[in-house]
């Protein structure tokens, strides 16, 4: 089942001089099994909206369907505490919410908070530390004693450990090299395509949605500014540069080329297919 | 945690905004000081009025001044309790129990909730409308006579400043922490005590980490950037006392006298 958002709204510290509303009447669908990415500005509403996803936040007003459950106005924190099992929310930086003495202990403290017997948790740990690229040795180690790439990958193990059927990640790859951010990105596609979860991803990095994303939320001052498909979302770059975003390299070219007079389809979204249209063109005019 | 009220500046325009950090604080500690002169009922009457001119001046709804007392309610209810049962002076009310309440209990209960309110809205309205910086400045000019006595007045002005600095910033910190831990499971308002207990941990740990790296990383900053507290510095904002603030400690201290002479003569 997908994600179904009607009119939802929020506002922070309501009837307070510090009233501020952070959403205002988002409608949405967010695709089952599918990778959805949802940009913005900073301050658009972004983290207000994925911590509705899991029952973090309630809405102040609409309504939230997802995973079987119905989010409504005034709900409480105990009629939602099983869909925090479902919906897997890491945060940004989520290596800041270790604490325990041994990497083994705080992995394995979702499960048991949910109630899972010590022996099961531990069987858990076990199963998902090959996941996110860690061995058995470090069961033991402390987790503060990790370097920060890997320090994220034990709290996103903490996260997946509970076997969510969506997983919420907001910016999983802020301040990660290159090669951490894709080996990081390609966890998450493994998780998408072989188990078949679906995922939100919260980013800026316009490459990764466009290497992996299939559904392209925009958020704007609270509102949904557009909603479509990656490839009809990279038809249009005049809506990426008009939320302040700069488009991927290779949009970048294919706008670059057009101006010097080159024809390029909007449909052309490869390189292979950009350097075909180029060659044909050079030769034709040859 | 964003509904503290107790702490927080307000920025408004009012007279009250405008006036000295400096005349501010010495107000609060004259009013600070008339809530312990034992004055009775006439007293707390004079106070009260200085103190809701003061709040009508600085435009604070007064429902904001009473919200910041909200943390303090249940301190009240069990002083209170601990004072009905532990005076007995005046005349025997009525038991509970084997337990007599005496009208002198009650009086004297009233006083203390009484003078805790008072000093929650002197205090809230000197931090609604004094930005931190202003107020550290504040304390930092105050202090400058005990300079010659050894008292390092920049330097306790410069730690006061930083520990207001990060107070969102930790508050927001907490927040994310608490979420992050509510997304593995953590229930604060629910389950045995063992479990909230294994709760506030996985919240505090985090939180000290963070906290000794913010100030780790703070340090070197300011140590890249030259910073010697023993050095002469100049202000970009320089203080001026105003009619304004002129009046308002003499009032203050008129009504510091006021309560002196109240408690003298009754």
């Amino acid at each position: 089942m997908s994600i179904e958002i009607k009119e939802l709204e929020h506002t922070y510290n309501a009837n307070t001089p510090f009233q501020h509303a952070a959403l205002k009447g988002i409608d949405l669908e967010i695709p089952e099994g599918k990778v959805t990415a949802i940009i913005g500005q900073t301050g658009s509403g972004k983290s207000t909206l994925v911590q509705h996803l899991n029952g973090l936040l309630i809405p102040t007003a609409g309504t939230l369907d997802i995973c079987g459950f119905h989010i409504q106005p005034l709900l409480k924190i105990k009629d939602v505490k099983e869909l925090r099992r479902k919906v897997g929310l890491v945060f940004q930086f989520p290596e800041y919410q270790l604490f325990e003495e041994t990497i083994e202990k705080d992995i394995a403290f979702g499960p048991k908070n949910f109630g899972t017997s010590e022996e099961d948790a531990r069987k858990l740990v076990n199963e998902i530390l090959p996941y996110v690229g860690l061995d058995e040795s470090y069961l033991e180690r402390s987790p503060f004693e990790l370097s920060g790439g890997q320090k994220r990958r034990v709290a996103i193990a903490g996260i997946l450990v509970l076997n969510p059927d969506v997983l919420v990640l907001d910016e999983p790859t802020a301040g990660l090299d290159p090669q951490g951010a894709k080996e990081m990105m390609q966890l998450f596609m493994n998780l998408n395509q072989k188990a078949g979860k679906t995922v939100v991803l919260v980013t800026h990095d316009m490459e990764h949605v466009m290497n992996y994303c299939d559904h392209v939320i925009i958020l704007d001052h609270g509102k949904v500014k557009h909603e479509s498909n990656v490839k009809t979302f990279f038809m249009h770059p005049e809506w990426i540069t008009s939320i302040g975003i700069n488009p991927p390299g290779l949009i970048r070219l294919k706008l670059q080329l057009q101006k010097k007079g080159f024809d390029i389809p909007t449909s052309v979204l490869t390189m292979d297919e950009l350097v075909e249209c180029v060659t044909r063109q050079v030769k034709d005019h040859a | 945690m964003h509904n503290i009220a107790l702490g927080r500046y307000l920025p408004l325009d009012s007279v009250i905004h405008r006036m000295d950090p400096r005349s501010k604080i010495m107000i609060m500690l004259f009013l600070m000081i008339s809530i312990f002169i034992p004055a009775g009922v006439y007293g707390y009457i004079l106070l009260a009025i200085f103190i809701m001119i003061t709040l009508v001046l600085s435009k604070l709804k007064p429902g904001y001044a009473l919200r910041s007392m909200k943390p303090m309610i249940w301190m009240m209810v069990f002083l209170l309790i601990i004072n009905c049962f532990a005076l007995r002076t005046g005349t025997p009310l009525f038991h509970i129990g084997s337990f007599t309440i005496y009208s002198g209990a009650i009086k004297q209960t009233l006083y203390i909730v009484v003078r805790l309110m008072m000093m929650i809205v002197i205090t809230t309205i000197l931090t609604a409308t004094t930005k931190p910086l202003d107020l550290t400045l504040g304390i930092e000019k105050l202090l400058k006579p005990f300079e010659k006595i050894g008292l390092p007045a920049h330097i306790i002005a410069m730690m006061i400043s930083i520990a207001l600095r990060f107070i969102p910033t930790l508050i927001e910190e907490a927040q994310r922490i608490m979420n992050a831990q509510a997304s593995r499971g953590v229930d604060l308002e629910n389950g045995s005590i063992k479990e909230k207990i294994m709760a506030i941990l996985s919240l505090i740990v985090p939180l000290f980490v963070s906290s000794f790296d913010r100030a780790d990383q703070l340090a070197n900053a300011m140590e890249a950037r030259g910073y010697d507290p023993n050095q002469k510095r100049t202000r970009y904002k320089v203080l001026k006392m105003t009619g304004a603030d002129y009046t308002g400690m003499a009032l203050s201290l008129c009504v510091m006298a006021g309560c002196i002479v109240i408690g003298v003569l009754l």
